[in-house]
């Protein structure tokens, strides 16, 4: 008895498990007995897992992970520095909101990686560029999700910090930022991944190094199993980043039941 | 004059947020001429006037519809699929707990991707042709339908259900009857998402490995130093975005009013 | 043992006065509601006094002139002989909603207005302790408003509210959201609390029967505008118990507040248009 409760409480990581597990293992199988394979084409879990060991001990999959972090890290950075304040802003005085929003929404809306080319051709290749288009990818996400969560802040608990004699400071400090915080870690959630099409954009495009580059370096020589060993990285990293945030969300706000469960 | 303060109350809105977007475009327009730039930004830089002038040059010298046709066609083969994908497979995550479990990974895994990672990959397989493009077209709008789908078919209330099996429904009429209409508020959500993220796809699948569409128009125009053109394709995209959301934001406000929980909005 | 109360041995002596408080909302793109029309009444140091009334009838907005967050129209509020014109630390708030800072501990809870007003960390905690001890919350000094029932979290609004020591107690129909055998006790409770602290409690409450049981005087307020309608002195003798709930001469009390509400929501029915 108690095996099947225990079976039922860890039914769906294990589930997923053995999903994943199942197909790495039936991939690498079909690809080993059943059908012939075609290395321009594709390639089967054995052979990533010797191109990711050898690319790890050779380390130009290290650096280059690290050189296309260095620009994600900026514009990331960037963009939190510059795009709370203005949600904050936002939020608070409605007539800022109505002033700046739909600019922002038009620009949120528009394909801004159509800009990239541009950006590359005037900032020239490198860290600029890279920054530049990170920035204004990610910095979005940040302004709305404060707005959203500074609106969103509870009036009677203004009140109750008010009648206790709070000043404004008090209520920036003890209310709204505590009650903000959760809204832009999940706006920090978002704004990974659109942090990471500008530098894919900007390695894809023009750029001799970072992690982007080796993925289409890859693919252009047909070096199919590096190229999947590259890309598989890069999953794991975004996986990893949102998933650790959407933890921390959990751990910040766990008075938010339901809300963005995934 | 009073009046005047009238309308400006009732229509505050409209008028900061236009007025302030109207503002940018008038100082976009004159500033260059005002400010005489620095000689290499000049090559790259156009104002709203000449990508207006542009853009009716395209139009009447017939060079944008081939484009645009080719680029209408990825989006709506690539959005067409992921719903066709999507939604039965929400509903299916949805109520089956194991379905749910097993395919949660992937889900997980290849939401947080962008999918531009796997461009160079499909371009390999797929060519340049219109397929890799709808491919990465399909990708980014499944999630947000998937997602959305899902949802809305977990959070119909457990009561409702029982409600409804009281009376001798099966799976099916529990479906048609409770959990679908439960779910549209959510769906129309996810589609409002799918279509940013479709047109997003068009542009980004197009700007590498592609010999036609409005991606590659920019793509190219901007190696050129041909800015304007490049403005021309934003501003298309950015005017298909609002076009094509407005609509669904409208039907979307109108089912979700009486909802207390929130869809995903993001 | 009867006790006399506070208030009757400091017969009289007047700690808020309200004269003529008027005050009119102007929402936008709506038409303008006055909430409170020449509103008097007066409430002695030490007294118990609840505030009943017709929804609508200004009842919280009265609350909130007093706590110092809004400013009436006309009229004037005094405390203690001088005029109200903001929050301090002799009046403090239990609202019906809790308030409580969902990502403060009940502890950090009961210490906001002391750490407003710039205590020192160890001072705090001493009479946080203090606190949890009387408000019967121990052990849950580390716990979170959303592991708490509403009772529980109640008694971290009312233990927040007495942190201060202020003069003056607030209740905006604390009692309303709880279940009604957690009201029971949290009436009998508040009854221990007030006797010991000694405090001057203004009570707004929907239940006659509350407002009996607690109460030195029930102030009924008229249907919107509300204005002091009338009111009735509870000649019930303290300690009150729960037997006396029972008794012949509390339903005489309850009857004769009704009745007098009674009219007041008719004339809120007829004026609601139902």
């Amino acid at each position: 008895m108690g095996f099947k409760e225990k079976y039922y409480e860890y039914q769906r990581p294990i589930l997923g498990m053995v999903s994943v597990v199942g197909l790495v293992i039936l991939w690498e199988l079909v690809f080993t007995y059943l059908i012939p394979l075609n290395p321009f084409f594709f390639t089967k879990p054995s052979l990533i897992a010797a191109a990711f060991t050898e690319h790890i001990i050779r380390g130009s999959l290290w650096s280059d992970l690290v050189i296309s972090s260095r620009a994600f890290i900026s514009g990331f950075s960037l963009a939190i520095i510059v795009g709370i304040p203005i949600g904050a802003v936002m939020g608070w005085r409605r007539r800022v909101e109505y002033t700046l929003d739909p600019f922002l929404t038009a620009l949120y809306a528009s394909p801004l990686v159509a800009l990239a080319p541009l950006l590359i051709v005037v900032l020239g290749v490198g860290l600029v560029a890279k920054v530049v288009l990170v920035f204004l990818l990610s910095v979005f996400p940040f302004i709305f999700n404060t707005a959203a969560g500074v609106r969103a802040t509870d009036r009677l608990l203004i009140n109750v910090v008010r009648s206790f004699g709070g000043r404004e400071k008090d209520l920036y400090l003890k209310v709204i930022f505590p009650s903000t915080l959760p809204y832009i870690v999940a706006g920090a959630r978002i704004a990974i991944g659109r942090g990471i099409v500008g530098i894919l954009v900007g390695e894809f495009y023009a750029a001799s190094e970072g992690i982007g580059f080796a993925i289409s370096r890859f693919g252009d020589t047909y070096m199919l199993p590096e190229m999947f060993s590259a890309i598989l990285v890069l999953m794991i990293v975004a996986v990893a980043l949102t998933e650790g945030l959407r933890k921390l969300e959990v751990v910040l706000a766990p008075w938010r039941v339901g809300q963005e469960a995934r | 004059m009073n009046t005047l303060v009238s309308v400006y109350r009732e229509r505050e809105q409209t008028i900061l947020g236009g007025g302030f977007i109207l503002l940018l475009i008038l100082a976009w327009e004159f500033i260059p001429s005002l400010v005489s730039l620095p000689r290499g930004l000049s090559l790259f830089f156009t104002t709203p006037l000449t990508v207006v002038q542009t853009f009716y040059q395209l139009v009447v010298e017939n060079k944008i519809q081939s484009h645009f046709y080719i680029s209408a066609i990825e989006f709506a083969v690539g959005l067409a699929m992921a719903i066709a994908v999507g939604l039965p497979l929400g509903l299916v995550m949805g109520r089956s707990r194991t379905v749910d479990a097993m395919l949660d990974p992937f889900v997980t895994a290849f939401n947080a991707t962008p999918r531009l990672i796997f461009l160079p990959l499909f371009i390999l397989w797929l060519g340049i042709g219109i397929w890799s493009k709808i491919v990465i077209v399909f990708i980014g709008a499944l999630f947000p339908l998937l997602i959305n789908t899902y949802e809305g078919v977990k959070n119909v209330d457990r009561v409702l259900v029982n409600v409804v099996r009281s009376f001798g429904a099966n799976e099916w009429q529990v479906m048609k009857v409770v959990v679908l209409p439960n779910s549209v508020p959510y769906i129309i959500v996810g589609l409002r998402l799918a279509i940013g993220r479709a047109l997003l796809g068009v542009v980004v699948g197009e700007f590498f490995g592609a010999s036609k569409g409005l991606g590659y128009m920019i793509a190219s125009a901007a190696t050129n130093y041909k800015a304007d053109v490049v403005f021309v394709g934003v501003a298309i995209f950015m005017g298909l975005a609002l076009l094509l959301t407005l609509p669904v934001k409208k039907i979307e406000s109108k089912l979700t009013r009486w909802r207390p929980e929130t869809a995903k909005t993001f | 043992m009867a006790s006399k109360n506070y208030a009757e041995q400091n017969r009289m002596v007047p700690c808020i006065q309200a004269k003529d408080i008027t005050l009119t909302f102007k929402p936008k793109n709506r038409d303008p509601v006055t909430a409170l029309k020449s509103l008097t009444l007066d409430v002695s140091q030490g007294e118990f006094v609840s505030i009943v009334g017709p929804s609508g009838c200004g009842k919280s907005t009265f609350l909130n002139i007093l706590l110092g967050l809004i400013k009436p129209d006309t009229g004037e509020m005094r405390l203690n002989g001088k005029q109200i014109t903001g929050p301090g630390q002799e009046r403090a708030m239990v609202f019906q909603e809790f308030g409580l800072l969902p990502w403060r501990t009940v502890l950090a809870n009961i210490e906001l207005g002391l750490e407003l007003k710039g205590i020192q960390p160890s001072v705090r905690r001493e009479r946080g302790m203090e606190l949890i001890k009387m408000a019967g919350l121990t052990g849950f000094e580390n716990h979170y408003p959303h592991e708490l029932s509403g009772g529980m979290k109640q008694r971290v609004g009312l233990a927040r509210a007495l942190a201060t020591d202020p003069e003056v107690l607030l209740m905006d129909e604390p009692f309303a959201a709880l279940d009604a055998q957690t009201r029971d006790l949290m009436q009998a409770e508040l009854l221990q609390i007030w006797d010991r602290a000694k405090k001057t409690v203004i009570f707004v409450t929907h239940s006659i029967e509350e407002a009996a049981y607690l109460s030195d005087r029930v102030i009924v307020i008229s249907a919107r505008p509300g204005r002091t309608k009338d009111v009735i002195k509870i000649h019930l003798p303290r300690p009150r118990d729960y037997e006396m709930r029972l008794s012949p001469e509390f339903n005489e009390i309850k009857a004769g507040i009704w009745s007098t509400l009674k009219e007041e929501l008719i004339t809120k029915r007829a004026g609601d248009g139902v």
